[in-house]
């Protein structure tokens, strides 16, 4: 029930959703995301009770937001990640999480309008996983700790028993990789 | 008009993982919007956060998950994206915060400080604070440097210190190794959103009153 499914098949399923509110394909995203988004929610401190109301909280939000689902802007992995990023800012830490509008007429739009980001979608997961195995083990250690800890860098700096400064350039040098593996600016 | 002062790789990852806090991702975001490099980078970092998530060890859902979100499905209220053409208005405050706001800058209720300074409190968080400080055209800030870390936003206007010039959607980041005596540019009223970990810590006995107002 819970194998890997295809970045573009994931893709796919998430406009059925979006377009026609298609429940087989919904039942096949929550067959897919709801056990990750619980193992994301769990790797950052929730215990499972929690982290499994949560996922389903998750799964509803995206249901009801599918709509705003844009495949030019995000891939469904990515625009799920936001969904139980902001869930559990919201739900755990019981804060805000404030972000900018993409409709919002104060904001300074794109300097070329997206002609490659159309095109960069699709194969994007494809391109980071790639890009991502070519990192150093070290690199992919500090970005993983980006992503599962409200830490500051100070104290991922501390755990590691390395100077800040170094994980700083560890963290710029693996984005930078990841930018030029993407073919974007670096 | 393009911006030459972009934030650190670190508050940018610090947003799009979810680890920074609200005040952080308030400056985060409000230049974010008006920033579409620093944008394009984010989008990359949360694509990294959407390839995590997948390659992440699943944790099994009880067989009843799914069927109770089913049945929850019909009364989940759909939410429509909305366009924003039909409000004209120029906004100089960009979203989020104009949420933060309740508006625009001109419903800005100003407390002054000091001669041509003013600020506006929007809300602390532990020891983060965000506030929005504006100050007269020709105007400054006192001599002063920071017990912790300070970004700076400019909205409106521009200003200088010894670390450069910043106009509109330009972020400044401090920390305490850093004196300045920023001075607003000449023409136009400088209006700034600032967050900051830590009370600012002024040079004279003069100015220490706004220091202290400041802390809020």
């Amino acid at each position: 029930m819970i194998q890997p499914e295809a970045p573009v098949k994931l893709n796919a399923l998430m406009l059925a959703v979006a377009q026609t509110q298609d429940r087989a394909a919904f039942a096949a995203l929550f067959a897919h995301f709801a056990p990750r988004i619980k193992g994301y929610l769990m790797k950052l401190g929730a215990g499972a009770a929690l982290a499994e109301d949560l996922a389903q909280e998750a799964m509803l939000t995206i249901w009801r937001k599918a709509a705003l689902f844009d495949p030019a802007r995000a891939s469904a992995a990515t625009w799920i990640f936001t969904i139980a990023r902001n869930l559990r800012i919201d739900a755990i830490r019981r804060e805000r999480r404030p972000d900018f509008d993409p409709n919002d007429p104060a904001l300074v739009p794109d300097e070329e309008p997206s002609a490659d980001s159309v095109l960069m979608r699709e194969d994007d997961d494809d391109k980071l996983r790639a890009a991502m195995t070519a990192l150093s083990p070290e690199q992919v250690q500090v970005i993983q700790m980006s992503f599962f800890a409200d830490k500051p860098h100070s104290q991922i700096a501390s755990e590691l028993g390395l100077p800040l400064g170094t994980v700083k350039s560890r963290l710029r040098l693996a984005m930078v990789r990841i930018r030029v593996a993407m073919g974007g600016e670096s | 008009m393009s911006i030459t002062h972009h934030l650190g790789e670190e508050q940018l990852l610090a947003h799009a993982s979810g680890a920074a806090d609200e005040a952080v991702s308030l400056i985060v975001a409000t230049h974010l919007a008006l920033c579409p490099q620093c944008r394009g980078k984010v989008a990359k970092m949360e694509s990294l956060g959407g390839a995590i998530l997948s390659d992440i060890q699943p944790e099994q859902v009880s067989d009843s998950a799914l069927r109770s979100v089913m049945a929850r499905l019909d009364s989940a209220p759909a939410e429509k994206p909305v366009s924003r053409a039909a409000l004209a208005k120029p906004f100089v405050a960009p979203e989020p915060l104009r949420s933060y706001l309740g508006g625009d800058l001109d419903r800005v209720r100003w407390t002054p400080v000091g001669p041509g300074i003013s600020y506006k409190p929007l809300f602390r968080r532990g020891q983060a604070r965000a506030q929005l400080i504006r100050s007269r055209a020709g105007r400054g800030v006192g001599m002063h440097t920071h017990d912790g870390e300070e970004f700076t936003l400019v909205l409106t206007g521009g200003f200088t210190d010894t670390t450069g010039h910043y106009l509109r959607g330009d972020l400044q980041s401090t920390d305490p190794s850093i004196l300045h005596r920023p001075l607003a540019d000449e023409g136009e009223d400088c209006i700034v959103l600032a967050v900051s970990d830590a009370p600012l810590k002024f040079q004279s006995r003069a100015v220490g009153l706004l220091g202290k107002i400041f802390r809020f």
